[in-house]
């Protein structure tokens, strides 16, 4: 096992970039995104970065796997898949060929809040790749055939299932748990959907929900790179701003408050595969978009307690006691509703799991009884607030920061206050969001994944 | 993701564009009241190369580093890398990671620090620093901000003239890496490289491994020892991309170096030659998960060689393409059979192999080796089609663009290029030598590479209908069927 680039970067952020001192008076070349509304309703994000001359290209649509009906699981992602089928004007695998032989990547991801596409494209191939994106919204082709390609996608899915979750004990282990935290809750069946479900979708449940969601009153157009506002108005307003809405598109989201676990559970998983056991303890976390502060806050004290090698738990597990191999905790906040807040550790040779979980919760106790310092709370912070500015590198990482925020919701001026907000959490806050999260009223799903009986 | 990411980034030949030599900016008195203590420095010389990708400039300190860096101000950040060649197959025999143990104590304490202050000044820093080994390459990496640059490059140079190479992150490193000897072993990637390589060529340096007994033989004097035979200042290579100045950087690399030894000695590394294959049945490696992983592996050639750029070409419509690939096309799109199937070349210095991978549900991994066969079989009959390769000159000059923007792309494309030695006008002519490729070279290169009769396969997973008697009998049926 090979380390690389350990050190104060943080490695998720999702929320990150650079504060203004005011909004207002930021000038007109630097990074600060412009935001315009098409007379369809469409949404439009434009984020300059003109070092290089390529775009990135993306359309948002709010909607994601929360949004399926019963019985229905993965049809947002299949279809994302059929997306890249075939249209009234272009056959079946030309949306590919086209956008390769102008040299563009294009790719596209479904989550349980959003679904997006993009291409990255040289600056002059915009125009041609907004057509496309524009005809796809409105001139799909769904293909009834048994034999054609709809069903050919659907087996294609059931490979990718395979392939992220089914041939990894801990992907499989990780399914189950979130099912059981979010129980009740639209997040409760994974994004990619349950395989017998999946293989049961048709062809008219791909046209229904094309009907229901893809629509331009219903997406975000996000464009970063070598270009201007005005000039990604003039091609927006040429291929989307044709587009007549749908009518159809409702916009209705099924978010809702996850409700809070009401008693212990633990899940064990064991596999031949596993040779290194893992054990985990998944709380109800919060939400950035719901409870900016509180998810702050939670950021900083997470990274305090098991954020790095510098973390309370890995210097007392991995380092001073020696009973582990590693100790974090961590959480999913960049989700619309409330993902978990994880503490997770694997044992070192000869520890028990049971030895292992005493020492982790033992050092978290230590932890919530005695709090941060003012030292710890301001690295922390510090580092998420630099994470933003190593963001501004990557003009993909921008476009998914504003688009995803947006496709929740949310606004431009959260990402950009981001640095500012996140260096305001005091230690107070910070421990105050841990004691709540792990507190003594909260429950918890534990996960062991374990090696097969007899396995080493 | 829907689509896997398109093998991107090989490459091709040398040119030089014109290069200009400016002078240096004067030298403000205050810099040199600063330098006091430090020896005058000479002028700096640097070459300007200004190519439709990047301007490069090209200078040596006054310490011996060669460094190409391109100034980048509209963000505050500086990332820079530094390769040395040298790496894992320099370990000797028993202390198979000494390398690797090399490269993971270097950002674990140096000078006063220790392995946690060290990690707390990184933090502290907002920076990140560290290093890694490949089978011919010792490389670092460093991302910093350039409000305390000086304070960043000052912590790196800590690492290379004084590390500590403690015993309580050594041992770290040995639990760590004996954990990762059970954890391998359910690994497919890592199964199908090491029958692979067993099969290949299973005396050559590049198929060790380590075992218990050589990690437990590792200790940190040896360590710091090889330390010293892979980081040296006369093989080093180092690119940097950002909000600096040839004439701000300098000082600090030179800081940075000071404390390497000048030059080493490491052994010199075999080439390997292929064995020519027997048609055989897959190797096949047990693993209990729904999916198998099949490997396929075939001869290629140096990045020097004439044929490079004709097979880099070809690369992309028999696997490298992502969908406009044939094996995607054919394997994915219309049959379903795997969620993704992709080739690539590996032009080394020491080994050339052309490979490919997907994965399957076990069930079909018959139908899957058979389709990628029918598939390789058909480019050495039949070629490629003029559209076929225009799309792929196309593609790989069109897209070559997206590889530039941003500071780290920009920085590992130079570090690239050096370490192949391609020359500084490589980025400029490029797309010049994807498009002289000729589609009669091409299907020459197919003929001659993409025999699957002479291509090793492997299947790692519990795979079914490869079987000897049973892949001979639907084999012929299908080619029948055609």
């Amino acid at each position: 096992m090979k380390r690389n680039f350990t050190g104060g970067l943080v490695a998720l952020a999702v929320f990150a970039l650079p504060a203004f001192a005011d909004t207002a008076t930021v000038p007109a070349d630097s990074w600060a995104p412009t935001t315009f509304d098409l007379d369809n309703g469409m949404q439009v994000v434009v984020i300059p970065d003109h070092r290089a001359p390529v775009v990135t290209h993306m359309v948002w649509y709010k909607v994601g796997a929360v949004d399926e009906a019963p019985g229905k699981s993965g049809i947002a992602h299949l279809f994302e898949h059929v997306m890249f089928q075939q249209t009234d004007t272009l056959a079946p695998g030309e949306f590919d060929q086209i956008v390769s032989r102008n040299g563009g990547q294009s790719n596209a991801f479904t989550s349980w809040d959003y679904t997006a596409y993009f291409e990255r494209v040289a600056k002059e191939q915009l125009g041609t790749m907004m057509e496309l994106e524009a005809d796809r919204m409105v001139n799909l082709v769904i293909d009834d055939d048994p034999e054609g390609a709809f069903i050919s996608e659907r087996d294609v899915v059931k490979e990718e299932r395979r392939q992220r979750i089914d041939n990894n004990p801990g992907v499989i282990l990780q399914e189950q748990v979130l099912s059981e935290l979010w129980k009740g809750h639209p997040y409760e069946i994974t994004v990619i959907g349950n395989m017998d479900e999946v293989a049961a979708l048709t062809p008219e449940d791909g046209l229904n929900f094309y009907h229901e969601y893809y629509s331009p009153e219903n997406a975000i157009l996000v464009v970063a790179g070598d270009v201007t506002p005005e000039e990604v108005r003039t091609l927006a307003e040429a291929t989307y701003g044709q587009i007549v809405p749908t009518g159809t598109a409702h916009g209705q989201r099924k978010w809702t408050n996850v409700p809070l676990l009401t008693a212990d559970d633990e899940i064990t998983y064991s596999d031949p595969k596993v040779r290194q056991p893992v054990w985990s303890r998944y709380y109800n976390g919060v939400s950035n978009i719901r409870t900016p502060r509180e998810a702050y806050a939670l950021e900083v004290g997470l990274e305090i307690l098991g954020g790095g090698m510098t973390s309370r738990l890995y210097q007392s597990l991995v380092e001073q006691q020696k009973v582990a191999i590693s100790a974090a905790s961590y959480a999913w906040s960049e989700l619309h509703d409330e993902g978990p807040a994880v503490l997770s550790a694997s044992p070192a040779p000869g520890v028990s799991m049971d030895d292992l979980e005493a020492a982790m919760m033992v050092e978290v106790a230590k932890a919530l009884e005695t709090g941060f310092t003012e030292a710890e709370v301001v690295r922390a912070r510090n580092s998420l607030a630099a994470s933003a500015i190593y963001s501004r590198d990557s003009q993909s990482t921008m476009a998914n920061i504003f688009g995803s925020t947006l496709a929740m919701g949310g606004t431009i001026e959260s990402v950009l206050s981001y640095p500012d907000d996140v260096r305001s959490i005091t230690p107070e806050e910070a421990i105050a969001a841990v004691r709540t999260i792990f507190g003594p009223d909260r429950h918890f799903i534990e996960a062991r994944l374990l090696p097969e009986e007899g396995e080493n | 993701m829907n689509y896997a990411t398109l093998a991107v980034g090989l490459l091709a030949a040398t040119s030089l564009t014109a290069c200009a030599n400016l002078n240096p900016p004067p030298v403000e008195p205050e810099t040199v009241v600063e330098m006091v203590a430090a020896p005058e420095p000479a002028p700096l010389e640097v070459t300007v190369h200004s190519g439709d990708f990047a301007e490069i400039q090209q200078f040596t300190t006054p310490g011996g580093a060669s460094v190409w860096l391109v100034s980048e101000p509209s963000i505050p950040i500086l990332s820079l890398q530094m390769a040395w060649k040298g790496g894992e197959a320099a370990d000797p025999d028993g202390l198979e990671g000494l390398g690797d143990a090399v490269a993971y104590n270097m950002n674990e304490g140096a000078g006063d620090l220790d392995s946690l202050a060290f990690q707390t000044r990184m933090e502290e820093l907002n920076m990140s620093f560290g290093c890694e080994v490949s089978g011919d390459w010792t490389s670092c990496s460093a991302s910093m901000l350039t409000d305390n640059d000086e304070d960043a490059m000052s912590l790196i140079a800590t690492a290379f003239a004084d590390p500590r190479f403690d015993e309580g992150p050594f041992e770290r490193f040995r639990r760590e890496q004996q954990v990762g000897l059970k954890t391998r072993e359910t690994n497919p990637g890592f199964l199908a490289w090491r029958a692979q390589s067993q099969a290949l060529y299973p005396d050559h340096p590049y198929a060790r491994m380590k075992t218990e007994e050589s990690v437990a033989a590792l200790t940190p004097e040896l360590a710091k020892e090889q330390m010293r035979k892979l980081m040296v200042k006369d093989r080093l290579l180092v690119t940097a991309v950002g909000a600096v100045t040839p004439e701000e950087l300098t000082p600090m690399i030179d800081e940075v170096i000071a404390g390497l030894p000048d030059t080493s000695e490491l052994p010199e590394t075999a080439d390997i030659v292929l064995p020519e294959l027997e048609p055989a049945d897959p190797i096949v490696v047990d693993l209990p998960q729904p999916q198998t992983l099949v490997q396929f592996t075939g001869p290629a050639m140096k990045r020097d060689d004439p044929d490079f750029f004709t097979a880099y070409v070809l690369n992309y419509t028999y696997g490298g393409g992502g969908f406009e690939s044939r094996l995607m096309q054919t394997l994915r799109v219309e049959q379903g059979l795997t969620y993704g199937i992709y080739t690539g070349i590996n032009a080394g210095e020491h080994i050339q192999t052309w490979t490919g991978s997907g994965q399957t549900k076990n069930e079909s991994a018959g139908d899957f080796i058979k389709g990628i066969k029918i598939e390789m079989q058909d480019f050495v009959d039949n070629g490629v089609t003029e559209e076929e390769l225009a799309d792929a000159k196309a593609y790989l000059t069109g897209s070559y663009p997206l590889g530039f923007d941003s500071n780290a792309k920009i920085a590992g494309q130079m570090m690239g290029v050096r370490q192949d030695e391609l020359g500084i006008g490589y980025f400029d002519s490029r797309n010049d030598m994807v498009r002289a490729v000729t589609l009669e070279d091409v299907d020459r290169v197919a003929k001659e590479y993409l025999d699957p009769s002479s291509y090793l396969f492997i299947a790692v997973g519990q795979p079914e209908g490869i079987t000897d008697e049973e892949f001979e009998t639907e084999d012929a049926s299908v080619e029948a069927a055609e």
